[in-house]
C-alpha cells in the first residue's frame, strides 16, 4: 500500500475540489487504492500529448508563453484526476521556428512517442510543413498560436475524408479585417501604408490586409518590405511619409516592429501604428519603449482579470512562472485553452483514438469554459476555427503593457464573447 | 531634397557600422592572411557583455572592461582556432574553426542572455538633431566619431609603438620579420586580440541604435565581410568608403526603387568589384608567387 500511485491523491484532490465530506474523501482514497492495483491505471497510466513550439529564437516569447500555459492547464487537469482516469503527459519539443525541425519533431512524436494529439505551433511555416504527418496518421493537431489563414484549410473535406487540423488562434484573415476596420471605418484614415516583413508570415498577412482594404475601395499609398534583423527603416518610412500616409499598418515580428517605431521617432514623424497581434510582443514593447505607445493590434486575450476564470489563470501563471507581465498573454491563454479543449474531447470520446478525438472535437456536447472564450460547439466537420470576427478586441500599448484600446471593450470584457453557432 | 539628404545621412550611419566591423577583418588579414569569420559574434559578445555591465558601471566606465574582454576573446579564438591551422599550413582549417567558434559563442550567448532582442540603454539623448533637414540621432554621431577614433588609435599604435612596428613588419613580410627576431606567432595572436577588441567596441557603440541580442552579429558580420571585400582587405580607407558606399546604396535603392530590393545593389557591387578589382577598390594587388 505504501507505494500507492499518485492517482490516489489526485482522486482525493478531485473529490475535495467538489466539496465532498470527509467520509467521501476516505471513500475516494479507498477507490483510488483500488484503481491503483487495477491494470488500467497502472499499465496505461498516462496520455501522451505532443507539444511543439519555438522555445528559443526570435518568436520564443510566444512559444514559451504558450508552453507555460499548456503546462499550467495540464497540471490542473492532472491534479483533478486527469482524463479518463489517466494523467496527461506532455512531450515537449523545441522546433526553433524551423520548418525542417518541425517536420522531424512531428515524425518523432508520432512514431516514437505515440502521442494521441499535438498542441502548438507558433509559426505558420512550421505548422504547414508538419501538419500533414498528423493528417496521414489520423492524429489531431490543435494550433494554438499560428495565425496563417491557410493553416486549418490544408486538408478540407471533401478532398480529404476528414481534417485533423484545428485552430484556436485568430486567423490572419480576421486580423487583417480588424486592422482595416480600425484604420478605415473607425479612425477614418484614407491614406495607409503597409510595412510587412519578407517572411511567409509577413507576406501572407500583407495579402490579407490588401484584400481587406480593397473591400473598402482603398489601395495603400505605399507597400514596403523589410527583412528580419534589419536595423534601419529610413527608406521604408520615408516612402510612406512622402506618399502622405496617415497611419502605418504592420505585419512583422517584435524586434523589427520596434525598429519601425524607433525609426519614426528619429524622423520626427509620428503617425499611428496599427498591425497584427505581434505588436503585443514584449520584444516590440520593450525595444520601442515610449515610441511604441499607442500601437494597436487585435488581441484574443488581454492580461486583465475580467472574469473569475481569467483571474485564476493570470494569478496561476504569474505565480507559477514568477512574472508580473506575461511575455505573450495571448499565446499563454490560447495554450491553456487548447489543453482543456483536448481533454474535453478525449473525455467525450471515451478513448484516445485519434479519429474518435477528432469526431469529438467536431461535435463537442458540453461547453468548455476557457480563458479566451467559452467554447460552445466551436468546431464542426467543415469548420475548424474557434475564432470568428467580433470575438477578439483591439488592444493598445499603454504604459508598457497591452490593455484595451476602447473603454467600452473593457467594460464589456466580463461578458465572454463567444462564437456564433455554426 | 530633404529626403535625399536624409537617405545619405542614414546610409552613412549604417555604412559606418559596417565599416567598424570590416576593420576587424583587416587586422588579422594583415598579419596572418587569415580572417575571423566569427567577427559578428565577437561584436555581439561585446554588446551583451556591455549590456550586463551597464547597470553596475554605466556606459563610459563599462567601455574599458568590454575592450579588455574583447582582447581576451580574440586570444581565445586565435589560440583555439587559428594557431594550430596556421602552424600546420592548413589552407582552410582556420575557416572552419573560426566559423565553428562563432557558432559556439552564439549558442553560449543564447543560453546566458536568451535569444530575444534586448534594449541597450542609450548613453546620449534619443531625440534626433536636425541638420539641413536631415534627422540624426546623437548616438549616430558617436558611432561615426568612435569608429574614426578607433581606427586612428590602431594606426597610431602601429606607427608609434614597438609592438605596433612588429605588427607592421609581420604584415609586410612574415618570414623576414621572423628572421629579424620578431616572434610572429605572438604578433598574430596580438592582431586577433586587437581585431576582437575593435569588434567588441563596435558592439557597444552600435548596440543602442540596433538592438542587442545573441543573434545581432550574424547578419552584420556578413554585410561587413562584403564591405571588407569591396573596400579591400588591406586598406583602412577602403572599408570606410566601402561601408558608406554599401550603406547609401541600400537606402537609395530602398527609396527610389523598392524596399524589397534594398540589398541587391550591394551584392551587385560586390560581384562587380570581384570581377574587375579582386583586391577591392583600395586594395593592394597581391602577387602570389608559386
Amino acid at each position: 500500500m505504501n507505494n500507492a500511485n499518485p492517482n490516489k491523491f489526485a482522486n482525493m484532490a478531485t473529490l475535495a475540489a467538489f466539496g465532498l465530506s470527509r467520509r467521501g474523501v476516505i471513500f475516494a482514497a479507498a477507490a483510488g487504492a483500488t484503481i491503483a492495483f487495477s491494470p488500467l491505471a497502472y499499465g496505461a497510466g498516462t496520455i501522451k500529448v505532443g507539444l511543439s513550439g519555438p522555445f528559443t529564437g526570435g518568436s520564443s516569447s510566444m512559444g514559451v508563453s504558450m508552453r507555460d500555459g499548456v503546462k499550467l492547464a495540464a497540471a490542473e487537469i492532472n491534479a483533478a484526476g486527469g482524463v479518463l482516469g489517466k494523467q496527461i503527459q506532455l512531450v515537449e519539443r523545441d522546433d526553433e521556428a524551423k520548418n525542417e525541425l518541425g517536420v522531424q519533431i512531428a515524425q518523432e512524436l508520432i512514431d516514437k512517442e505515440g502521442v494521441v494529439a499535438t498542441l502548438g505551433y507558433i509559426n505558420t511555416g512550421v505548422a504547414l510543413a508538419s501538419q500533414r504527418f498528423y493528417q496521414e496518421n489520423k492524429i489531431p493537431v490543435i494550433n494554438n498560436v499560428a495565425t496563417g489563414t491557410v493553416i486549418s484549410k490544408q486538408f478540407l473535406p471533401p478532398e480529404h475524408a476528414a481534417n485533423f487540423v484545428f485552430r484556436i488562434s485568430v486567423p490572419d484573415v480576421i486580423q487583417a479585417e480588424m486592422i482595416a476596420a480600425e484604420a478605415v471605418d473607425k479612425r477614418k484614415f484614407t491614406k495607409l501604408a503597409i510595412l510587412a516583413d519578407s517572411t511567409n508570415y509577413g507576406q501572407l498577412g500583407r495579402e490579407d490586409l490588401e484584400k481587406s482594404l480593397a473591400k473598402r475601395n482603398l489601395t495603400p499609398v505605399a507597400v514596403e518590405k523589410f527583412n528580419i534583423k534589419d536595423t534601419e527603416m529610413t527608406a521604408q518610412l520615408l516612402r510612406a511619409k512622402e506618399a502622405g500616409a496617415q497611419a502605418i499598418l504592420t505585419y512583422g515580428i517584435g524586434p523589427e516592429l520596434a525598429q519601425i517605431a524607433n525609426g519614426m521617432a528619429k524622423l520626427g514623424w509620428k503617425v499611428p501604428m496599427i498591425g497584427s497581434w505581434t505588436l503585443s510582443m514584449s520584444s516590440f514593447i520593450d525595444n520601442a519603449g515610449p515610441n511604441g505607445e499607442g500601437a494597436r493590434m487585435p488581441q484574443a486575450f488581454i492580461q486583465e482579470p475580467t472574469t473569475p476564470k481569467r483571474k485564476a489563470f493570470i494569478d496561476g501563471y504569474t505565480k507559477a512562472y514568477n512574472v508580473d507581465r506575461m511575455p505573450s498573454p495571448v499565446s499563454a491563454a490560447q495554450g491553456y485553452d487548447s489543453v482543456y479543449l483536448l481533454a474535453a474531447a478525449i473525455k467525450q470520446a471515451g478513448s484516445t483514438d485519434g479519429d474518435k478525438i477528432r469526431q469529438a472535437l467536431e461535435s463537442l456536447k458540453e461547453p468548455v469554459e476557457g480563458v479566451v472564450t467559452t467554447y460552445n460547439q466551436p468546431f464542426s466537420a467543415t469548420d475548424h476555427e474557434s475564432q470568428a470576427l467580433g470575438m477578439a478586441v483591439m488592444g493598445e500599448v499603454k504604459g508598457g503593457r497591452v490593455s484595451f484600446a476602447y473603454e467600452e471593450d473593457r467594460k464589456d470584457a466580463a461578458k465572454v464573447r463567444t462564437k456564433p453557432k455554426n | 531634397m530633404d529626403v535625399f539628404i536624409q537617405l545619405v545621412v542614414s546610409g552613412i550611419s549604417v555604412g559606418m557600422i559596417y565599416a567598424t566591423i570590416a576593420f576587424g577583418y583587416q587586422l588579422t588579414f594583415a598579419t596572418s592572411r587569415t580572417l575571423n569569420f566569427g567577427q559578428g559574434e565577437a561584436l555581439m559578445l561585446g554588446a551583451v557583455v556591455g549590456l550586463s555591465l551597464m547597470p553596475v558601471l554605466g556606459y563610459w566606465a563599462m567601455l574599458p572592461v568590454v575592450l579588455a574582454f574583447g582582447l581576451l576573446q580574440g586570444v581565445v579564438v586565435e589560440r583555439l582556432g587559428v594557431a594550430r591551422a596556421v602552424a600546420q599550413k592548413s589552407e582552410f582549417g582556420w575557416v572552419m574553426s573560426t566559423i565553428a567558434l562563432g557558432v559556439i559563442f552564439k549558442n553560449v550567448a543564447e543560453n546566458i542572455w536568451g535569444r530575444d532582442d534586448l534594449k541597450f540603454p542609450s548613453p546620449l539623448p534619443e531625440t534626433p538633431v536636425v541638420i539641413a533637414g536631415a534627422h540624426i540621432l546623437p548616438m549616430e554621431f558617436l558611432i561615426l566619431a568612435g569608429a574614426l577614433a578607433m581606427m586612428l588609435a590602431v594606426e597610431l599604435f602601429n606607427r608609434r609603438t614597438i609592438w605596433g612596428k612588429a605588427v607592421v613588419a609581420t604584415a609586410n613580410d612574415s618570414d623576414a620579420a621572423g628572421l629579424m627576431g620578431i616572434n610572429t606567432p605572438q604578433i598574430v595572436t596580438l592582431s586577433y586580440a586587437m581585431s576582437s577588441m575593435t569588434a567588441a567596441f563596435a558592439g557597444v557603440l552600435i548596440a543602442p541604435v540596433t538592438l542587442t541580442g545573441a543573434t545581432m552579429g550574424t547578419a552584420l558580420g556578413l554585410k561587413a565581410f562584403a564591405v571588407a571585400i569591396i573596400g579591400g582587405l588591406t586598406s583602412g580607407l577602403g572599408v570606410i568608403v566601402g561601408g558608406i558606399l554599401l550603406g547609401i546604396s541600400e537606402k537609395m535603392t530602398g527609396y527610389y526603387l523598392a524596399t524589397g530590393y534594398a540589398d541587391v545593389p550591394g551584392l551587385f557591387l560586390l560581384l562587380l568589384v570581384l570581377a574587375i578589382r579582386p583586391d577591392g577598390l583600395f586594395g593592394k594587388r597581391a602577387i602570389k608567387k608559386v
